[in-house]
């Protein structure tokens, strides 16, 4: 059944998830300043699915149960599937400016699914039926699940059995006839607090010595042995300050990353999707990381749209939106930014069944996708910064501006006097070009820059990752070939 | 007259299509408007798209008369018309 956004953060509640900040427990970590706007960000999800002005790309028919799901839960059935996916997440950044979290879940349902299909096939397991299981459990409580691949790694010039601390890796530490007990931990999980389980899946390709690395499996997020440590953004303390609501930026929404760590915890068989067959941890990883790429191309996209309307409207309040290197400027920003959407499409209509029977992105298209975006929001952060301004990173704060300290020979309170200083074009208030520049200044280098740059660059896997898949997916023997018969070579 | 109402997902909208439907509610008050429901009988189905994808998949709903399909703001005219049409 779907849930709504308020019915979303009482389940949040009812978690005794454990959370650590500032060398801290967090005992209400759902009212927490600084974590609050991460599951706003998260319920979007939950109120876009009830409005019939949007339910059309975020809910869809189970092909599991036949209910009515979150596309968020869902197995990607046809092509069109694929697109809407992107599509919603598009919608779903411009809603929010931030990273909405929800995506690595979805990611990693679809991955697990048809892997799991292939290991049993080899190895005649039941991870396809448990997974199955886990996942209409999902879709039916309309969960948000973290999808947890990277791992601390250490040494990254050792494998997993290598590594001077056997932990760096989760890994298998024992196994019972009913489960296993895992320990070990996965860095930068986005949402993860925010998350009613988790599914981990192993971070790399494995050979046989790791074999205990490669392990899959789900488990709720207030599993016993199982902490979570909040990572810091940038700014993030701003939203600690009474009365700085502008100062923030986005003061509703933000994303969120934390350390989870897995301190001895017991997984029942049935969770269990990979434990040993370390020949598969490639294929989750490819799989996983394919769709992940994909996702980019609607959610970065989304929040692009975003940055790319506060230029224009920092332009309009400056005065200058009528000069032609801005006008130029946003269609260049526009340009990138479409141009990612186009590879998100381009990978999603490419899409082609897996043998389980969910559909697959096209792995080159998506990797091209993720390699564009380790690098365009970066030029779109830049042409947003030129237009709008030195402001964005030297202008006081909301104190300031609502201060009535008297300071002027003739008695003008710091408020005044930032608001004459600070005034531009008729067409704004002050207020109005505070707001927008501290929106930019979020997007570009505050608390949304985690999730709109660094894990533009990052998050899916870093640029070397997807040229080696552009490398290999390449066909460069077929355009070789292309090229001999055109030039008349013959063998 | 009922007509069923279906609005695109919303990935990218070129216009309020919300205001756009109000609108369109508001002139025609004699026509009921609801929001399309699989298993109910339409007399025409009302498809608003945000642009000119006009994406949504409708084969699952039960229209016994027209679909119209608007993508742009300046389809509320047109789309008037037609409905008054089909009051006569
Ligand atoms: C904001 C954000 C959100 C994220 N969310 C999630 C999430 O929800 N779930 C999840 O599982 N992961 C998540 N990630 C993790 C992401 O997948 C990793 O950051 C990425 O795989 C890179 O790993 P790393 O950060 O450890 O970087 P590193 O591995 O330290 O890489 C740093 C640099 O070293 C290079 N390098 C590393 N190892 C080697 C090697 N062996 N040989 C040659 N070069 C090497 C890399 O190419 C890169 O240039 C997130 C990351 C970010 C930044
Ligand atoms: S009609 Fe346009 S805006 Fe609406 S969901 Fe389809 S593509 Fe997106």
């Amino acid at each position: 059944m779907l849930m709504t956004g308020e019915q979303y953060i009482e389940s949040l509640r009812k978690l005794n998830t454990r959370v650590y900040m500032f060398g801290e427990k967090v005992d209400n970590w759902v009212d927490h300043p600084i974590i609050r706007p991460s599951i706003n960000c998260v319920k979007v999800t939950y109120d876009l699915a009830q409005d019939p002005e949007y339910k059309d790309l975020m809910t869809v028919k189970s092909n599991l149960t036949g209910e009515t799901v979150n596309r968020f839960a869902h197995l990607h059935q046809s092509t069109e599937d694929l697109k809407n996916k992107v599509k919603m997440q598009r919608l779903c950044g411009q809603k929010t400016g931030s990273c909405f979290q929800r995506c690595v879940g979805m990611d990693a349902f679809n991955a697990m699914f048809s892997s799991t299909y292939e290991i049993d096939k080899k190895y005649g397991t039941n991870y396809h039926e448990n997974f199955k299981n886990f996942l209409i459990q999902v879709q039916q409580n309309d969960w948000v699940v973290d999808g947890a691949m990277t791992d601390p790694k250490g040494d990254r010039g050792l494998a997993p059995h290598a590594q001077r601390d056997k932990d760096l890796f989760v890994r298998i530490k024992e196994r019972r006839e009913d489960g296993i007990v895992v320990c070990g931990a996965k860095c930068h999980q986005t949402g993860s607090i925010n998350s009613h389980w988790h599914i981990v899946m192993p971070t790399q390709a494995m050979r046989e010595e790791d074999a205990d690395y490669a392990v899959a499996f789900a488990c709720p997020s207030d599993a016993d042995g199982m902490y979570m440590v909040y990572g810091r953004q940038s700014c993030d303390t701003r939203k600690l300050e009474e009365g700085a609501d502008i100062d923030l930026g986005n003061a509703q929404f933000g994303g969120q990353e934390a350390l989870v760590v897995f301190d001895d915890v017991f997984i029942p068989n049935e969770y269990i999707f990979l434990a040993g067959e370390y020949e598969f941890a490639g294929m989750v990883v490819e799989r996983f990381a394919g769709y992940h790429r994909q996702s980019y191309g609607g959610c970065k996209v989304g929040v692009g749209d975003v940055l790319i309307g506060a230029a224009a409207l920092a332009a309009e309040y400056n005065g200058a939106q009528k000069a032609s290197h801005v006008k130029d400027k946003l269609i260049e920003m526009t340009h990138l930014n479409e141009t990612l959407y186009c590879c998100g499409i381009a990978c999603s209509t490419e899409g082609y069944p897996t043998e389980a029977g969910n559909y697959q992105i096209d792995l080159l298209l998506a990797n091209v996708c993720k390699q564009n975006i380790t690098r365009f929001p970066y030029e779109i952060v830049r042409l947003a910064e030129d237009i709008a301004g030195g402001l964005m990173v030297t202008m006081p704060s909301q104190k300031d501006f609502d201060s009535d300290l008297a300071v002027g020979r003739n008695g003008e309170t710091i408020g005044e006097i930032c608001n004459k200083f600070y005034a531009a074009a008729p067409s704004c208030t002050t207020e109005q070009r505070m707001r927008v520049l501290r929106l930019i200044e979020n997007l570009c280098l505050g608390a949304a820059a985690v999730g709109y740059r660094t894990e533009s660059m990052h998050g899916a896997g870093s640029p070397q990752a997807q040229r080696i898949m552009i490398q290999r997916q390449g066909n460069i023997e077929g355009k070789k070939a292309l090229a001999k018969a055109i030039a008349g070579i013959k063998e | 007259m009922k007509c069923g109402v279906k609005f695109c997902g919303g990935c990218n909208p070129h216009y309020q299509r919300g205001d756009a439907f109000r609108r369109i509610q508001a002139d025609m008050p004699e026509i009921e408007f609801e929001y399309a429901e699989e298993g109910t009988d339409y007399d025409h189905l009302l498809v608003i798209g945000g642009c000119t994808a006009c994406c949504p998949i409708i084969d699952q709903y039960t229209v016994n008369g027209d679909v119209l399909k608007m993508w742009s703001e300046d389809h509320v005219d047109i789309i008037e018309e037609k409905l008054e049409e089909k009051l006569k």
